[in-house]
């Protein structure tokens, strides 16, 4: 059996490839704000006093990046439904998944960026009576931010990638399309390297940027 | 001199880092309006950990500090807080070893952040003060600059500014100098004889023996996590009575002549 590759027919289905893109990075900017914000909150909780508050966030995040990310999108699309006894769609499972995920992940990015914030900056703090919100929001929390970057860049690529797992529980994005337009039409070869190339079109520059701007915050920031 | 009362009242202060370290061994110090204390001593002596302790930057084993006949830190016990009086604490300003400043933030801005964000104080006032500040201190063209731009002796002169921006009445300057090159330790020190010739009650830790001879009223020479000796500067440096003060002195002027 012998098969011809004809990228030509690929001209056909740009709109589907285009809205399936538009998901996927729809999928992946909610759930990496939403993982943002999860991972900030749950970095601080793993830095408090409190052992129970440690506790809960530390057990949260080790669960989430030592299990695959497919099992957690399949756990919460079949299985809380039954647990809680309500319906939970498929987008709805997808950005519960993906927000866990990334929680988890970009947690431990500004827990070490946290760390990274020399302790005579709380001092500082402490002299000059700057407490509490004030100094999380103004202080702590922008250079943490700041010595992030780069290495959240990194996460929100994984992020990316990680999305095609949510066409497993049928969401329309980019792999699923791609997937379906190869199955009708009987040219993987073709529509298969075409998603490829686009996934890759996206990450490879947003990859690349991370060391350009890792080395312009560094100074930015070094006293 | 009718008015004895100390201003500052420091009495039986003890801090350890472990059980082993045993930094301050129950020291009492008084400070009366008009000081400027310059405290000098061996490393590990425990002259920082008594300006930290001062700030309520450490909490201590045991001990009182009164400020202005008000009780400001007690000591509550190895291992427990401290009680601290807030109103109190908020008249103590600090200046670092290693500047401290805001990386992130403007020149204008590391000055104005605490006045605006934790006292309330409107914006356009706290930015004319700090304008206002940093002309005096020669730093009139650096407001929007970031700290990275700054040289360390311009970064330790915005410290002092920044501290000086909430109107200490009580400034704690913790070897401010020790990071600079040997060039740029003038331009602060001046600074710092600018707020003693304002009457500006001090603190201060350093190894500047000449600097201290110039802008104290008063030389404590820590060591051992008590104090030694205290006197006036003359005292000290020219005739001190403790064998450690005469031995520790001793071995800095001859080390500092031997570099010149």
């Amino acid at each position: 059996m012998s098969y011809t590759v004809d990228f030509l027919f690929l001209a056909n289905y740009w709109d589907a490839l285009l809205n399936g893109l538009m998901t996927t990075l729809g999928i992946t900017g909610l759930c990496l704000v939403l993982g943002l914000g999860l991972g900030f909150v749950v970095a601080l909780m793993r830095l408090s006093q409190n052992v129970v508050v440690r506790s809960v966030s530390t057990v949260y995040v080790e669960f989430f990046r030592g299990t695959p990310v497919l099992i957690q999108l399949f756990w919460i699309f079949f299985c809380l439904p039954l647990v809680l006894g309500i319906e939970i769609g498929n987008f709805m499972s997808a950005v519960i998944a993906l927000t866990l995920y990334m929680g988890a992940i970009v947690s431990e990015t500004f827990r070490s960026s946290l760390r990274a914030i020399e302790k005579d900056q709380m001092d500082a703090c402490v002299a000059l009576g700057i407490g509490g919100f004030t100094k999380v929001i103004y202080v702590i929390l922008p250079q943490a931010i700041l010595r992030a970057i780069p290495t959240l860049l990194s996460n929100s690529v994984s992020l990316f990638k990680e999305s095609a797992l949510v066409s497993a529980v049928g969401m329309s994005d980019l792999m699923y399309i791609g997937q379906n337009i190869s199955s009708i039409t009987f040219k993987p070869v073709e529509m298969l390297t075409a998603v490829a190339v686009i996934y890759f079109l996206i990450a490879f520059p947003l990859t690349r940027s991370v060391s350009l701007l890792e080395r312009k915050l560094i100074h930015k920031i070094s006293l | 001199m009718t008015d004895k009362a100390p201003f500052i009242k420091i009495r039986g202060l003890k801090k350890s880092y472990s059980p082993e370290i045993q930094v301050l061994k129950g020291l009492d110090l008084d400070m009366y309006p008009g000081d400027r204390i310059v405290v000098i001593g061996p490393s590990g002596g425990g002259k920082s950990t008594l300006l930290r302790c001062m700030m309520g930057l450490e909490n201590i084993d045991a001990g009182t500090i009164e400020f202005d006949s008000k009780m400001y830190i007690a000591g509550k016990g190895v291992g427990k807080m401290n009680d601290i009086n807030k109103s109190v604490q908020k008249q103590v300003g600090m200046v670092f070893q290693h500047y401290t400043l805001f990386p992130h933030l403007t020149i204008l801005q590391n000055l104005t952040l605490a006045p605006i964000k934790s006292r309330g104080i409107p914006r356009s006032e706290a930015e004319d003060k700090a304008r206002g500040l940093l002309k005096r201190l020669g730093l009139a063209d650096k407001a929007g600059a970031q700290p990275s731009q700054l040289s360390g002796g311009q970064k330790q002169r915005v410290a002092i500014a920044r501290a000086l921006m909430l109107s200490p009445n009580l400034m704690l300057f913790d070897e401010v100098t020790s990071a600079l090159d040997p060039e740029l330790v003038n331009e602060v020190e001046s600074v710092m004889m600018q707020l003693a010739e304002q009457q500006m009650p001090m603190m201060i830790v350093t190894h500047d023996m000449w600097f201290a001879k110039n802008i104290a009223t008063r030389v404590v020479f820590c060591a051992g996590g008590v104090v030694v000796e205290d006197g006036t500067p003359e005292q000290i440096f020219t005739n001190p009575k403790e064998q450690r003060t005469r031995d520790f002195l001793e071995k800095i002027l001859h080390t500092t002549e031997s570099a010149a």
